[in-house]
């Protein structure tokens, strides 16, 4: 029996999760931003000693090495990737920059624009245009393209992005430049906008492709250069990387798409969540994560947690492709809590992990949310943090939110408090803003928390939103890597067709489907699986007439050998009766009187893959567990001494009735006032309102 | 409908009565709660609405007014909508007696001549009650919507002389009665509107506010209506003391400006407003005396609570974004807006293009009042285009469309100090989306030929004002269309020494025998193929060009805003090397002879 491994690079921390039959290993090490590939193969080799092998031995009896990448949003943060031209339409050069008209902050007009990927000069026009039936307006002026490699070239253009107007309906003009451009400018990077995202309108489709040629040759290098080190040390399956949609395919597949992986990490906290959660019997959560900088929040519905292509702005470039939706907040432990206008705030500004918190005593001088947890009793100095490897200082602390509380009018415990209050505020704000508009209403959902201080704020959100239950899996501190695991090998692409509902061509329904449907049986194969393995979901996308995007929906699903027996007669009253159900669940209505269009196909397809089996259920004797020890702490109604928890000594069965501080390895529970944690019969907490 | 009462409905209101106490820290968690109730209403809208121009371009908003008139809470949307919403609802505050006001009931009021702004912006509205009875908060819905049921599709008609010429207007109607929709009521006004997807968009306004008032009495049962109105104070007083903070650092002074508009629909020339801006102390008082009030002017009338509302716009454009948004800031303001000039009409005028012009030129005079006084943060928060070429046709079933607002691309994103002009729009407009060619292509029979930015648009300083764009489009078929141009003898105004924008223009039937410009206004029907073009104006300039780094100046020619001949002349670089190239280079000795030349061709 083969290992399964999962990875997920964090901007601190290398995750590990390895699957050896049923059992889940962990493990944790820095990452070596310089060459990343460096601590994945660093962690390898400790996964291997763990389970007393070399790292060859150990790499040959991997099945699977799953991988979740920041490469692509450290690229965009760092605005480091490759130098990019594009080439569109004549009269259309200006649409990246115009960005739709879209600012972040409707009230501040010092707000500087974003860095450009590829500014005025790199952005060159030619004469053609297709009509949005596919016909030909104007025929491609195929000098005008020789002419703009030129000067693309003398601007040393690396990476060039192709997005002209319609292509995703018609892309003869799209293929032809880019075959005129591998030939003027051998070995550039090419981007096409009708692969990348093939759907309307121009600014969203050229916009993501431009974020694919920015991102691109660095994703492709690093995936090359980690698949040659895992080769030499003897791996001999794909590396499968993990995808924003939620799913995971080889480094070929990806290839032709990078931006894919961008922000896929986050997703495999989701996908993670929600096989825990349909796994304790909990389908509808809401999962929030709370690291050193972000308070990211998701939400998982029916155990799905859907890949939704839309307005999905990413370090101020709006990117296209479906993404499993995270919310972000700029709260988290090293968010620096000052005072403004005679008002206390907490965040955006972080301290990071360098100088990090006052208490981390590397240098940090601001108060942050760590800083504050530590003055509030629910941190401690007596304790060992963040697994060994240091311990909390009080040094600076008191004296740092004795100078806040001066500006407010009282003291540093006081002040401490208050900021635990104005960041619980903006993070319960911050998930009523995730849940609004979608017709969730937050009583329905069980919370998940995770990430290093998720645990730490879980329960008093919840008691906000009016949840009534709290999971924090034992494995939360690297849990994005346990969702590599439960990630599924999967393509999900589209193609644009537009017809009227009533009357659709079905031979050219057919012929996308079956032309998508190549595309994933010639990958799945690649990467190892037959097609008896591959399921497939043919959807079509539909929208009433001026509607900006479309609902999907799945009009047959299969397995195998693809059997198109559905496109028939009666597919466009399918189709009808599914949009029609599917707009009133989304939207709460249906027009009277129009009918919606056809706007193209989809096939998402995947095959199933081993999962980590997660445990659930009370069945376990009860007992009552024994704190290690007591310490003065405000859990929201002041000071008191409050029982403290080692995690190592709680076992299925285990209760603690709150108040009570909960310490694990990597992260701190706290059970508030009214609440109770019990373990269940997995090892995992569940906090409950009493 | 009168001076006294929009007097009335300015009046400045007192506080809640509450015996709480609050800590700030408490008032700032509410006021928190209340703006996340205020985005729920508009997410809530945005996802059940019909029209596009609600669901995808974002044209709505939402505030939470509270039971004595006060903008207690404006979140989401437009400032430009969010500062003249509460004035509507204090007119129907005025009768909830005599309405029979009561928990469940749903109003919707659009009356220019009642608190409101131009006719489309629907205003829906319900009031708050706790467990006892007591009236404590209102939610309002504003969404633009595409038609008033008036002469012309759209609800902006050139000639018009009076208010019912444009269209149906609302004082305060109760659409929804103790939770019972009134049927008859909602499909009169449905009724008055010329497209289908005006009813979805209603009932879907209706939707958000029911649903933000089952949220309100949630956190009015948690905390108690005391402390919900002793929150709602503090944040009103708090925004009122930090404005006045920030004008308390100004220099006391005078600060004049005059802005023109080009003309009347009807061609009267030069229409002027006028601002003093008097700092004295932390005391700010923004008068208007001195604005136009010829009497026969058509087409430039801007409703009262409009006029305020646009002052406030540019004023929180000018102070620290992070001043909750509320009453406060009126508190902090003295505005004085002279009965009877453009800015304040006398009833019944029509009102659909004041929120166009004169509104803007109200924003722009207080920002070239105030440029000398806040430099960093003097970006007009204006739209100078006149109207949107509307662009109207019907299809094989006899149904009108309108190609309304994609004209819209890059325009009027001034300078200020230390930042270039960038976007499409000032910031205040950053939440509406552009409509893309794709999807009206698909819709309509048009094509958009062209939407770049022109060079040397926009205007040169020593920050640059982003240039305008040339939208040029072809209509496929008989097509009517209308216009209403200014903004091409009075272009945006540039700010401390910056050059002003370019002149809009507009041209139809573009490259045959009858291609005509339009100067003034127009109503046209457009053969097939018949193409039109409108150049936007861009940004104005902050601060005298030749003051600009030549290095960005340099960089500016390589991305082809600025032309190798503007770097001159306008900003007195010279430059070696070639564009086509991409080597150039500041030639700094002559640069700073041309410039020294310059600077006193200035001075002289």
């Amino acid at each position: 029996m083969g290992y399964r491994v999962g990875i997920d690079i964090g901007g601190t921390f290398t995750d590990f999760a390895l699957l050896k039959g049923a059992q889940v290993i962990l493990h944790k090490n820095l990452s070596t931003p310089q060459d990343r590939s460096l601590g994945v193969m660093h962690g390898l080799q400790k996964l291997a000693e763990k389970e007393g092998l070399g790292l060859g031995a150990f790499l040959k009896q991997c099945d699977a090495i799953v991988h979740g990448t920041t490469i692509a949003d450290n690229t965009l943060i760092e605005m480091n990737g490759a130098v990019t031209g594009l080439i569109t339409t004549e009269g259309f050069r200006d649409e990246v920059e115009y960005r739709r008209g879209y600012k972040e902050s409707i009230w501040d007009v010092r707000l500087t624009p974003p860095k450009q990927i590829a500014p005025r000069r790199r952005r060159l026009t030619v004469p053609e245009r297709i009509l949005f039936d596919g016909s030909v307006h104007k025929p491609l002026d195929e000098n005008a393209v020789r002419e703009a490699c030129r000067r693309l070239k003398k601007q040393n253009v690396e990476s060039v992005a192709i997005s002209l107007i319609f292509s995703f309906v018609n892309p003869a003009h799209e293929k032809r430049v880019a075959q005129i451009v591998a030939e003027e400018m051998p070995g550039v990077h090419l981007s096409l906008s009708h692969q990348v995202l093939p759907r309307s309108p121009e600014f969203d489709r050229s916009s993501t492709t431009v974020v694919n040629a920015y991102v691109g040759p660095r994703v492709t290098s690093y995936l090359e250069n980690l698949v040659n080190r895992l080769k030499e040390a003897g791996y001999r399956n794909q590396l499968m990387v993990m995808q924003a949609s939620g799913g995971v395919m080889t480094k070929e597949y990806i290839e032709g798409s990078p931006i894919r992986v961008l922000a896929s990490g986050p997703a495999g906290g989701v996908i993670g969540s929600a096989h825990v959660g349909a796994a304790k019997g909990y389908p509808n959560l809401l999962c929030v994560d709370m690291g050193g900088t972000s308070y990211d929040m998701s939400m998982v519905i029916k155990g799905a947690a859907p890949a939704v292509a839309g307005w999905n702005i990413h370090h101020r470039n709006l990117v296209g492709v479906p993404m499993v939706q995270v919310e972000t907040l700029g709260a988290g432990g090293g968010s620096i809590c000052h005072v403004k206008n005679g008002e206390l705030h907490v965040g955006p500004a972080s301290a990071g992990s360098e100088p990090g918190p006052i208490c981390y005593g590397r240098g940090g001088t601001q108060p942050t949310v760590t800083d504050a947890l530590l003055m509030l009793g629910i941190l401690s100095d007596e304790a060992e943090f963040a697994g060994g490897s240091f311990s909390l200082s009080r040094k600076g602390v008191v004296e740092a939110f004795a100078a806040l509380g001066a500006q407010m009018g009282y003291g540093a415990e006081d002040a401490a408090f208050d900021c635990w209050r104005v960041v619980n505020a903006n993070m319960i704000q911050a998930v009523r803003r995730t849940t609004a508009g979608k017709g969730v209403d937050s009583k329905d959902l069980v919370m998940l928390a995770y990430g290093g201080n998720g645990p730490a704020f879980a329960a008093v959100h919840a008691d906000a939103l009016g949840i009534g239950k709290v999971l924090v899996p034992k494995a939360s501190p690297t849990f994005s890597a346990l969702g590599t695991l439960v990630a599924r090998p999967s393509i999900d692409e589209e193609r644009s067709y537009i017809c009227p509902v009533g009357n659709p061509d079905l031979n050219r329904l057919k012929a996308l489907w079956q032309e998508l449907d190549e595309r994933a049986t010639k990958y799945f194969a690649e990467a190892g699986f037959p097609r008896e393995q591959v399921l497939a979901k043919y959807q079509v996308n539909m929208r009433y007439r001026g509607q900006n995007w479309a609902l999907s929906f799945a009009m047959h699903t299969g397995k195998g050998v693809p059997d198109y027996g559905f496109v028939n007669a009666g597919l466009g009253d399918k189709a009808l009766a599914a949009f029609n159900a599917k707009h009133m669940e989304e939207f709460g209505h249906v027009r009277e009187g129009e009918l919606p269009e056809i706007i193209g196909v989809r096939l998402a397809s995947y095959v199933e893959t081993p999962t980590p089996v997660v445990g659930a259920g009370f069945e376990s004797a009860r007992q009552t567990a024994q704190p290690s020890r007591q310490r003065r702490a405000n859990l929201g109604e002041g000071y008191q001494s409050t029982k403290v928890y080692a995690g190592k000594d709680l076992k299925p069965g285990h209760q603690v009735p709150g108040p009570a501080i909960i310490e694990e390895t990597f992260t701190t529970i706290v059970v508030y006032p009214g609440w109770n944690a019990r373990v269940d019969d997995a090892g995992d907490y569940e906090l409950s309102r009493a | 409908m009168s001076y006294e009462l929009n007097r009335k409905l300015a009046a400045k209101r007192d506080p809640l009565s509450t015996p709480a106490p609050i800590d700030p820290v408490t008032a700032s968690i509410i006021r928190g709660a209340l703006e996340t109730i205020c985005f729920e209403a508009a997410s809530h809208l945005g996802r059940s609405a019909s029209s596009p121009i609600i669901n995808q371009s974002n044209e709505r908003n939402a505030a939470i007014i509270d039971a004595h008139g006060r903008l207690a809470v404006g979140s989401i949307g437009t400032p430009h909508l969010t500062f003249v919403t509460q004035l509507t609802v204090r007119y129907g505050l005025m009768f909830t007696q005599d309405y029979d006001w009561g928990p469940g009931d749903v109003f919707l009021g659009n009356d220019p001549d009642h608190g409101g702004g131009h006719l489309p912006d629907y205003n829906v509205y319900a009031p708050v009650y706790d467990d006892k009875g007591e009236l404590v908060l209102v939610q309002a819905l504003q969404a633009h919507q595409g038609d008033t049921g008036g002469k012309d599709p759209g609800g902006f008609t050139l000639e018009a002389t009076d208010i019912f010429t444009e269209g149906l207007a609302i004082p305060c109607l109760k659409l929804v009665h103790r939770g019972e929709k009134r049927r008859d009521v909602i499909k009169l006004v449905e009724r008055n509107n010329r497209f289908a997807t005006f009813a979805g968009d209603l009932a879907a306004m209706i939707g958000g506010v029911q649903h933000s008032v089952r949220l309100m009495q949630e956190l009015i049962r948690k905390y108690g209506t005391d402390l919900v109105k002793a929150a709602i104070n503090h944040t009103i007083d708090q925004s009122e003391k930090q404005f006045r903070e920030e004008v308390s650092r100004w220099p006391d002074g005078n600060y004049e400006a005059d802005v023109f508009i080009d003309h009347d629909t009807l061609g009267t020339k030069d229409i002027k407003v006028h601002v003093a801006c008097r700092v004295a102390g932390d005391q700010l008082t923004v008068d208007l005396t001195g604005t136009d009030d010829r009497q026969d002017l058509v087409g430039v009338w801007n409703t009262f609570g409009n006029s305020r509302g646009y002052v406030m716009t540019q004023l929180v454009a000018m102070i620290d974004p992070d001043i909750a948004k509320n009453e406060g800031l009126f508190n902090a303001v003295d505005i004085i807006i002279p009965e009877g000039c453009i800015a304040h009409p006398p009833p019944n005028k029509p009102a659909a293009l004041g929120s166009f012009h004169p509104a803007c030129e109200i924003t722009e005079a207080v920002c070239v009042a105030l440029s000398n006084v806040v430099p960093e943060r003097a970006q007009p928060q204006v739209y100078k285009i006149g109207m949107p070429n509307a662009v109207i046709g019907f299809d094989e079933n006899g149904m009108m469309w309108m190609d309304q607002g994609v004209d819209a691309r890059s325009m009027d994103s001034s300078a200020v100090k230390g930042i270039d002009g960038w976007g499409s729009c000032p910031s205040s407009l950053g939440n509406l989306l552009l409509s893309e060619a794709e999807d009206a292509e698909s819709r309509y029979p048009i094509i958009n030929i062209s939407r770049e930015m022109s060079l040397d648009g926009g205007g040169a300083g020593q920050w640059r004002g982003m240039p305008g764009s040339l939208n040029v489009k072809q209509v496929l078929v008989p097509t009517f269309a209308m216009a209403w141009m200014v903004s091409a003898r009075h272009p945006m105004r540039g700010m401390c020494g910056g050059d002003d924008a370019s002149p809009y223009s507009n041209h139809f039937e573009v490259g045959t025998p009858n291609e005509y410009k339009i100067d003034l206004a127009v109503k046209a029907q457009l053969p097939a193929k018949a193409v039109i073009a409108y150049q936007h104006g861009g940004g104005a300039g902050f601060g005298p060009a030749y003051l600009r780094d030549p290095e960005a100046v340099k960089e500016d020619v390589l991305d082809e805003y600025v032309s190798l001949q503007a770097a001159r002349e306008k900003y007195g670089v010279v430059l070696t090397g070639s564009l086509q190239d991409y080597d150039l280079k500041v030639d700094l000795a002559a640069t700073e002879k041309l410039r020294a030349q310059m600077k006193a061709a200035r001075s002289a």
